[in-house]
């Protein structure tokens, strides 16, 4: 027994030998049987869509493959655009594809599925394939005038294709309409409304091909991207921006002629052209826009969903066959729904394309992702192939030395199947994004630095004099004034110690008081006489008002000087209140007056 | 003049319709620009002279290069400031600030301006620059003159003068005769022609006719486009002839010289805009403060006069005085608040929207916008071949130009008369004879603008006449005839009475394709075009050398396609 495995695994360890070695040739087990397979080629869209249901069995020899082949005949595999398979009904199992390369079959395309468990003999597995198509259908014919409706014709094989012999097969067409122009009568067939069955078919050897020709209406829209360039932005103050430049096409059958307005309008032609198509964006999408090179598209709604935003689209104009349009749709969304760190180790998870309306068809699609300034160690893991190019630069405001650039370009077409996550692992250091506003800051702080330099100190060659001279004037005169100000503040203790005086009628302490005050006022008055004279040496003018203070000053303090003798002969009694109070009245409208001249004069 | 009619004057202008119509949803054109470098020009040129510096005038001939490089309109410019110095000169008020701010302006100016390409030569070859060429001229004279006289004796003086005078204005006459007659200076050109005489472009060339900014003004747009300015502009000048000094003098020739160049043009009624300003500050500067004297402290006034007891009569004249002050400064007031709403209201409705998306209201309410220029361009940008070649009128060149990024047959900006008639005269043809003419100028698609469905009242039949006349100017288009696109008692009329030349002409049929079948209002019958009112004549036709290639939702935008030449023996 122990022996037999050995002699049995001996080859197989021989042959994966050889397939490393020369291109990873994979052989056919010849123990594997398809008991059934049910197939389902949807044909509604501008997409075929096949599904095979197959039960696969191990039906001798006592190797347990968990790996089997998938095959599809030369004409559909070039326009293969997606292939995934699943195992299991209510928990779905996805499992791995890869393409396989078999020798002795030249024009087949082969993939190698692995199965969930090993199959071992007698066990059966049922897997799911599906297969899209990308341009499998052909418009016939290929114009067509506004009034006439568009005929879609496909081409596949009226058996599955397969390496290993199936059992028992059927297949179902399903059409998007139910006026069939013509369909091979391949018996037994069946057709039904849009639907077209073939089989069951027994015992077919594999690799059996037998032409299917199916030609009927279909009015669906055949827009396909030819072009798209979706830029994600990350910002890491908690905003990804996105932005989509599409080239999309109406790839039908052409229009043939002339178009009719009118008739668009009014006898309601044109069946299969596209007015508008719905695109849906992320539940989080922000700031939506649509538009193009000349501006807005002012043609579109938006609906806010619970899982998503809904983008009613609708071009400038309503596209027929073979015309085309382009445009661009943006948004925001917020990072940390996409965006997820430790430390300083970023992960960007993102959809590598998005949907842009049903059944999509994107011929080819170039992805850059603009990286924060200054990450490193840039590591990208794609759910399926794609080209990754040259990392590119990107600049915007404030930025030194680049933003990172990730590129990466479709292999083949994509389809709403591709719409799957990539994972972009990046180092970045959260302080470098005190960078950009430090920059700013100390811009402004050297901007206003000069200013002050420029402003406080002097740059002029040759020292003016006449402004020197004009300052030092003005100094003094400034002193000059506050003195002035402390003599009028003399007075006024003067005045106070008046009424004082009045109502107690202590005539020592009013004395004393006159006589303090006096000896301040010498000091003050002798300083601005000193001042007088430096004012008048540099500019006589200026010095006369100087001189002419001191003598409003002086006129003052004599009125003052006969107010504060009246006072005392009041106190005295020497002269009756009525005769005071005239005497003071004029003497106070003389000192207001003169009080006057003197702080006109005071301005200088 | 003051601080007050400053301020009064900048902020009139900050809300004038006739200058905010040149710039529109924040974007302008490069009109706006030269307003500014203009009067930026005028008031360096005023400190020269009220200066006499070389330094401000240095600075005023550079700012003149700006505007120069600005605008085409600065011929405006540089006759106005020889026509200031021309008038300070009659008026004797010719100094030495004078003679330094204009020589240095003109000939530093002239170089500077020279240096642009457009401009060239012209400054010393074409007549419109000849005024400041002269008057240059006229200033060394004159100050030689002056020197002379300072330096001799009257008698002798006398008989120099006039010798001189003699002398010199033959030698400039014969010298500009020779000049003229060699072709070195340019004739006259036809734009200043129409300045001159604004029935000239109107009988001799329709192109520049044709255009609606080149219209004679109406008086509702100057009420339109200024408002009270219109009346206080009077009032400025008599405060500024009140108080004649050299600047004043510049701002009454500018003032009155830009009044007259609006009457011609339209579109010079952005020129017009600014000096009203100014004279409309002035007036309410200088009125308000004429009466705001009154008010002023008028309390305490009263009060010292009721105190001295003077005569019941003074007090009563000085409230009489206080009370129409008060009136005078709250009519104003009312006036200058109007004025604010109305310059508002002017601006958002008339200068807000671009012209390129239209709106209307729906019957209930709801807005409705037209978006089909950007649709049917965006369709030709789209879906037509990369070097095809667009005929359109050529209001449209630039936007095609642009929007669409096809060649164009003519644009805004074509100088070829002849070329612009062709495309008028293909046209007013008919088909056959179209299809000739666009086979000779190699058109692949042709656009023309049609507003019947929506009631857009600017469209090409209406533009039609003009596309007649242009046509019909040059001699390849002798065979077309306005009067044969009237009918007999000489209107222009689409529906069933329109002459036969009109409803078989190729705008016609590109316009009315299909038409006759479409419902437009309820209640009439099919074909009724809501922009003439009318049911089109012409309903039941084919289009046998075109077919149509797109037309936007609205129709507002047709275009078709030429067809190729037919093979032989299929047709």
């Amino acid at each position: 027994m122990k022996l037999s495995w050995l002699l049995n695994v001996t080859p197989a360890l021989f042959l994966m030998a050889v397939c490393c070695s020369y291109a990873d040739f994979v052989s056919i087990n010849k123990d594997l049987v398809i008991k059934s397979c049910d197939r389902t080629i949807d044909l509604t869209s501008q997409l075929v869509k096949i599904n095979h249901k197959i039960s696969i069995t191990n039906n001798g020899g006592s190797g347990a493959p968990r790996t089997f082949l998938f095959s599809l005949e030369g004409g559909a595999q070039d326009k293969l655009s997606y292939i995934g398979a699943t195992q299991g009904t209510s928990e779905k199992t996805y499992l791995k594809v890869s393409e396989a390369k078999v020798q002795g079959h030249p024009g087949v395309g082969f993939w190698k599925v692995e199965l969930r468990d090993a199959l071992t003999k007698g066990i059966t597995a049922v897997v799911n394939v599906e297969v899209v198509l990308g341009g499998a259908q052909e418009m016939f014919p290929a114009a067509i005038t506004q009034k006439e409706k568009q005929l879609a014709r496909y081409t596949g094989n009226v058996y599955v294709h397969s390496p290993y012999p199936i059992n028992s097969q059927t297949t179902t067409i399903t059409l998007a309409s139910a006026n069939i122009e013509s369909y091979t009568k391949h018996e037994p067939v069946s057709k039904q409304d849009s639907t077209v069955k073939y089989g069951p078919y027994n015992n077919v050897a594999p690799f059996t091909v037998s032409e299917l020709i199916v030609h009927a209406e279909n009015n669906n829209p055949m827009l396909v991207v030819s072009n798209l360039i979706r830029v994600i932005e990350v910002s890491m103050w908690g905003n990804i921006a996105i932005e989509e430049t599409v080239d999309v096409k109406h790839n039908g059958a052409q229009l043939k002629g002339s178009f009719s307005r009118y008739e668009y309008q009014r006898e309601s032609s044109g069946v299969s052209s596209v007015k508008n198509f719905k695109t849906l964006l992320p539940a989080a999408a922000k700031d939506v826009y649509y538009r193009d090179d000349i501006g807005n598209i002012s043609t579109s709604h938006m609906k806010v969903m619970d899982d998503a935003v809904e983008l009613d689209l609708r071009p400038r104009f309503p596209l027929f066959g073979g015309w085309k349009t382009h445009y661009v749709v943006g948004y925001n969304v917020p990072s940390y729904e996409y965006l997820f760190y430790k430390g300083d180790n970023h992960v960007l998870s993102m959809r590598l394309v998005d949907h842009l309306f049903d059944d999509m068809l994107i011929e080819n699609a170039e992805v850059r992702v603009i990286l924060p300034e200054g990450v490193s160690d840039v590591e990208l893991s794609t759910p399926y192939p794609v080209k990754r190019d040259k990392d590119d630069k990107h600049y915007t405001y404030l930025d030194t030395t680049g933003r990172t650039v990730i590129v990466m370009r479709s292999q083949g077409d994509l389809t709403e199947n591709h719409i799957q996550n990539f994972d972009l692992q990046f180092k970045y250091a959260h302080r470098t994004m005190l960078l950009e506003p430090l920059l700013l800051v100390s811009a402004f702080f050297l901007l206003f630095l000069l200013s002050i330099i420029y402003v406080r100190l002097d740059f002029s060659i040759r020292v003016d004099e006449g402004a020197e001279a004009k300052m030092k004037v003005a100094g003094y005169l400034e002193k000059v004034a506050t003195l002035q100000d402390r003599r009028n503040a003399l007075y006024q203790s003067i005045e106070d110690a008046m009424v004082k005086f009045k109502s107690n009628k202590d005539n020592n302490s009013f004395q004393s008081a006159l006589k303090r005050i006096g000896g301040d006022y010498k000091v003050e008055t002798q300083a601005i006489a000193e001042l007088l004279t430096t004012v008048k040496n540099i500019n006589p003018e200026l010095g006369d008002k100087v001189g002419e203070l001191q003598r409003l000053d002086r006129v003052y303090r004599d009125l003052q000087a006969q107010q504060t003798a009246l006072v005392e002969k009041l106190v005295s009694g020497k002269i009756v209140k009525a005769a005071y109070l005239d005497q003071e009245n004029g003497l106070v409208k003389k000192k207001e007056e003169t009080m006057e001249k003197i702080n006109s004069v005071r301005a200088f | 003049h003051s601080v007050g009619a400053g301020l009064c004057a900048a902020g009139m202008i900050a809300i004038v319709p006739g200058y905010i119509s040149r710039s529109v949803a924040g974007s302008y054109d490069n009109e706006g620009i030269a307003i500014f470098c203009m009067l930026f020009t005028y008031y360096l040129w005023i400190k020269s002279v009220k200066t006499g510096n070389i330094y401000w005038s240095a600075l005023c001939a550079v700012a003149y290069f700006y505007m120069v490089s600005s605008w085409g309109g600065y011929v405006f410019l540089i006759n106005m400031i020889p026509l200031h110095v021309l008038v300070l000169m009659i008026c004797g008020r010719f100094s030495h600030r004078v003679y330094v701010a204009y020589c240095t302006v003109y000939t530093l100016g002239t170089l500077l301006s020279m240096q642009i390409s457009f401009v060239g030569f012209q400054p010393v070859q074409t007549s419109e620059h000849m005024l400041a060429l002269g008057v240059f001229g006229l200033c060394q004279i004159y100050a030689f003159v002056e020197y002379l006289r300072a330096n001799m004796t009257p008698e002798y003086f006398n008989i120099l003068f006039k010798s001189l005078v003699i002398i010199i204005s033959s030698i400039i006459a014969v010298g500009l005769g020779v000049l003229t007659l060699s072709g070195k200076v340019a004739p006259w050109t036809g734009r200043f022609y129409s300045l001159l005489d604004p029935s000239y472009a109107k009988n001799n060339i329709p192109i520049i006719a044709s255009v609606s900014e080149h219209q004679p003004t109406s008086w509702s747009s100057f009420y339109f486009d200024l408002q009270i300015l219109t009346f206080l502009f009077p009032a400025g000048l008599y405060y500024c002839f009140s108080k004649l000094t050299d600047h004043n003098i510049f701002i009454i020739l500018y003032g009155v010289f830009a009044v007259y160049f609006a009457g011609v043009m339209v579109r010079l009624m952005l020129v017009l805009a600014p000096v009203m300003c100014i004279l409309s500050g002035i007036a309410v500067s200088s009125s308000l403060s004429t009466y705001m004297k009154y008010l002023d402290g008028s309390g305490s006034q009263t009060k010292a006069a009721s105190k001295q007891g003077k005569g019941r009569q003074d007090t009563n004249s000085t409230q009489q005085r206080e009370g129409t002050a008060y009136l005078f400064v709250v009519l104003m007031t009312f006036f200058l608040v109007t004025y604010t709403t109305h310059c508002i209201w002017v601006t958002s409705e008339a200068y807000s929207s671009p012209s390129i998306v239209l709106s209307a209201r729906s019957h209930d309410g709801g807005r409705i916008i037209f978006d089909d220029f950007r649709e049917a361009y965006w369709w030709l940008r789209e879906n037509t071949p990369e070097d095809a070649k667009v005929m359109s009128w050529w209001d449209y060149g630039y936007q095609i130009t642009a929007m669409a990024n096809r060649t164009v047959i003519v644009d805004n900006n074509t100088w070829n008369n002849t070329h612009i008639s062709r495309v008028g005269q293909a046209m007013a043809s008919t088909e056959d004879k179209a299809y000739e003419i666009m086979r000779e100028l190699d058109v692949d698609y042709v656009l023309v603008i049609f507003g019947g469905l929506t009631g857009y009242s600017s469209d090409d039949i209406n533009k039609f006449l003009w596309m007649v006349r242009i046509g019909g100017s040059t001699p390849e288009g002798e065979h077309i005839k306005e009067k044969d696109y009237y009918t007999p008692s000489g209107e222009f009329r689409v529906d069933g009475e329109g002459s036969s030349t009109l409803l078989n002409c190729l705008m016609y049929k590109m316009c009315y394709y299909r038409f006759g079948q479409v419902y437009t209002e309820t209640g009439k019958p099919p074909g009724y075009d809501r922009v003439r009112n009318v049911v089109i004549g012409n309903k039941d036709f084919e289009l046998d050398v075109l077919e149509e290639a797109y037309t936007s939702e609205h129709w507002i935008v047709r275009i078709y396609k030429v067809k190729d030449l037919p093979n032989r023996g299929t047709r």
